[in-house]
């Protein structure tokens, strides 16, 4: 049974803003799925109308086979981290996460563990207004484990962590989901979430343009060529009469359309040397600019 | 339901926004009675006035815990940590009903506070003066718990505004406006709304009238005033609450 459903959600702020446009997704049990999109792509809104946070203006969501509202201590069951949440800045570190323990019926060993699991212990007593970014990220991250909770949406969470902090979080996120919880995580470190995820979900202008495996969804994507000449110039000339995207820099071309071979074979046509010739399977990144980038287009 | 209060009183405890509205309720209680006691002439000080003159305080104390109830909850939303609240509680009317029944009975306990500390300051500045501390008898007892019941219906309106206009500058000042000049303003050149309007109606339930058996001269009943009171009050909860279930917390 898919942990979460979501069938023809949307939801529009006012009468101009159409921030999600009927997006239908599910997300299986034990995988990571990286949710990725450009900017007021609507990806916060979604994830905060898994949680009830916000009310879709059409279509249904379920999380755990219900609605977020009808589960029994829902914090407990699935735990968010969201972006524009925050924390009284006078508050600890460590009163704020019991504050969050105490409304959820959570006991405060959970607090010192969590404290521990993103090493923030040492600051724990602390006013969080004396946080870096990256503290306060690790308080958020806090928050949402404090539950031990089954499913987790994260908003960003690499947002302002160092480098060590998103190894952390990414090895974190993998054991979790080998554990056999669930995780939908959004992110514009695309690297970071090549590493990390199973799934991709691709939302543009709010709407859903690609859904499923990592490496599927990379295959499909068109392979680029890479070759290196001396005469990349006069190279790059005759790919483009053939049809090819060609992108040039200095004796070093990237080439989309046809393959190796071809590529090798219109060189020695035309009398060329080449020095390098090799393909690349598209990244996380050619293929969001792929998908992406022609909804832009259009 | 008892977890929500459990966090709404940690929420009170882990910052210091009710230490410092404490220290300022204290402040006002304690800066007039203490003036009062010793620059007004002996014969005005001792008997019959000496609750009211003790008390003198009482009514700005009220103000602070409307301003108290508004930051309790527009706290919230200024700080974002809304979020989390709805996240553990997504029955949001429950939330609101706990946070109002959380300040009232902190409001209460305040004003509380406040009339045994105006009564210390009598005990000790009225003998100085060389009057003694008429114990308060059964009328200024009923005074002050008029007053410390409409302390926690006041700290309650202030939840409740405060969850009806959720900004939190916007919600302080402009009650504070209406409080203390636009209601006042009606009063004076149309009484009989005036009447009717909730901070005066809030005043008529205290009506401190020393002997005064019943009626308040702007024109409900002490019962009356009460029932108008608790009317406001779950007008504007249920309107915050109904609001509220609807509107996105982004
Ligand atoms: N409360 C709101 N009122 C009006 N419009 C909103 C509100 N929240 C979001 N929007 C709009 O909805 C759209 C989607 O925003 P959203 O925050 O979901 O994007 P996002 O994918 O999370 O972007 P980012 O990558 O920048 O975080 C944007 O056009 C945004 O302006
Ligand atoms: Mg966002």
């Amino acid at each position: 049974m898919a942990v979460i459903e979501a069938e023809h959600l949307s939801k529009r702020f006012g009468k101009k803003v159409l921030a999600v446009d009927d997006v239908s997704f599910s997300i299986e049990p034990a995988t990571i799925t990286g949710f990725l999109g450009p900017n007021g792509a609507g990806k916060t809104t979604t994830l905060r109308m898994l949680v009830d946070l916000v009310r879709p203006s059409g279509g249904t969501i379920r999380i755990l086979g219900s609605r977020y509202r009808d589960l029994a201590r829902p914090t407990t069951r699935v735990g968010a981290l969201l972006d524009a949440s925050g924390f009284h800045p006078g508050r600890s570190g460590a009163n704020a996460l019991r504050v969050v323990a105490t409304s959820a019926g959570i006991s405060y060993d959970r607090v010192d563990a969590a404290l521990e699991m993103v090493e923030l212990e040492g600051a724990a007593r602390r006013a969080v207004k004396g946080y870096s970014t990256g503290m306060k990220q690790r308080l958020a991250l806090a928050a949402a484990l404090l539950g031990d909770p089954e499913v987790l949406l994260l908003d960003e969470p690499a947002n302002g962590l160092d480098p060590e902090g998103v190894r952390w979080l990414r090895t974190f996120l993998r054991a979790r989901a080998a554990e056999g919880r669930t995780v939908l995580i959004s992110s514009h470190v695309l690297a970071e979430v090549e590493q990390t995820v199973d799934d991709i979900l691709i939302i543009s202008r709010g709407k859903l343009l690609a859904h499923g495996p990592i490496n599927e969804l990379t295959r499909t994507a068109q392979p680029v060529v890479r070759a290196r000449a001396p005469q990349a110039e006069k190279l790059e000339g005759l790919l483009v009469a053939k049809g090819a995207a060609v992108n040039r820099l200095g004796d070093a071309l990237a080439i989309r359309g046809p393959g190796s071979a071809e590529v090798g074979e219109i060189a020695h046509a035309g009398g060329l040397v080449l020095h390098e010739l090799l393909t690349e399977q598209p990244s996380l990144e050619d293929l969001f600019l792929q998908i992406a980038g022609t909804r832009k287009e259009s | 339901m008892s977890a929500l209060l459990r966090a709404e009183l940690l929420k009170l405890r882990s910052t210091r926004t009710a230490l410092g509205m404490g220290i300022a309720a204290a402040l006002v209680t304690i800066l007039p009675a203490v003036l009062l006691i010793a620059f007004l002439p002996k014969s005005t000080i001792g008997g019959d006035q000496a609750p009211g003159i003790l008390t003198a305080g009482s009514s700005l104390v009220t103000y602070i815990l409307l301003v108290f109830g508004i930051l309790g909850m527009t706290g919230e939303y200024r700080h974002g940590t809304i979020t989390y609240t709805y996240l553990a509680t997504p029955r949001r009317g429950r939330v609101i009903v706990v946070k109002l029944v959380v300040y009232a009975l902190v409001g209460c306990v305040a004003m509380l506070l406040a009339l045994l500390l105006a009564n210390l300051i009598g005990v000790i500045g009225l003998p100085m003066r060389g009057v003694s501390y008429p114990a308060p008898d059964g009328a200024a007892l009923a005074d002050y718990a008029r007053q410390i019941v409409t302390a926690g219906l006041i700290t309650a309106f202030g939840v409740a505004l405060g969850a009806l206009f959720r900004a939190q500058v916007v919600t302080v000042a402009g009650t504070l406006i209406w409080a203390l000049m636009i209601e006042p303003l009606i009063v004076v050149f149309k009484p009989h709304i005036g009447a009717w309007l909730p901070f005066n109606v809030f005043s008529q339930v205290i009506s401190l009238r020393i002997g005064d058996t019943g009626s308040a001269a702007e024109g409900l009943s002490r019962p009356e005033a009460f029932l108008v009171s608790i009317g406001y009050i779950a007008a504007v909860s249920v309107l915050a609450v109904f609001i509220s279930m609807r509107r996105d917390v982004t």
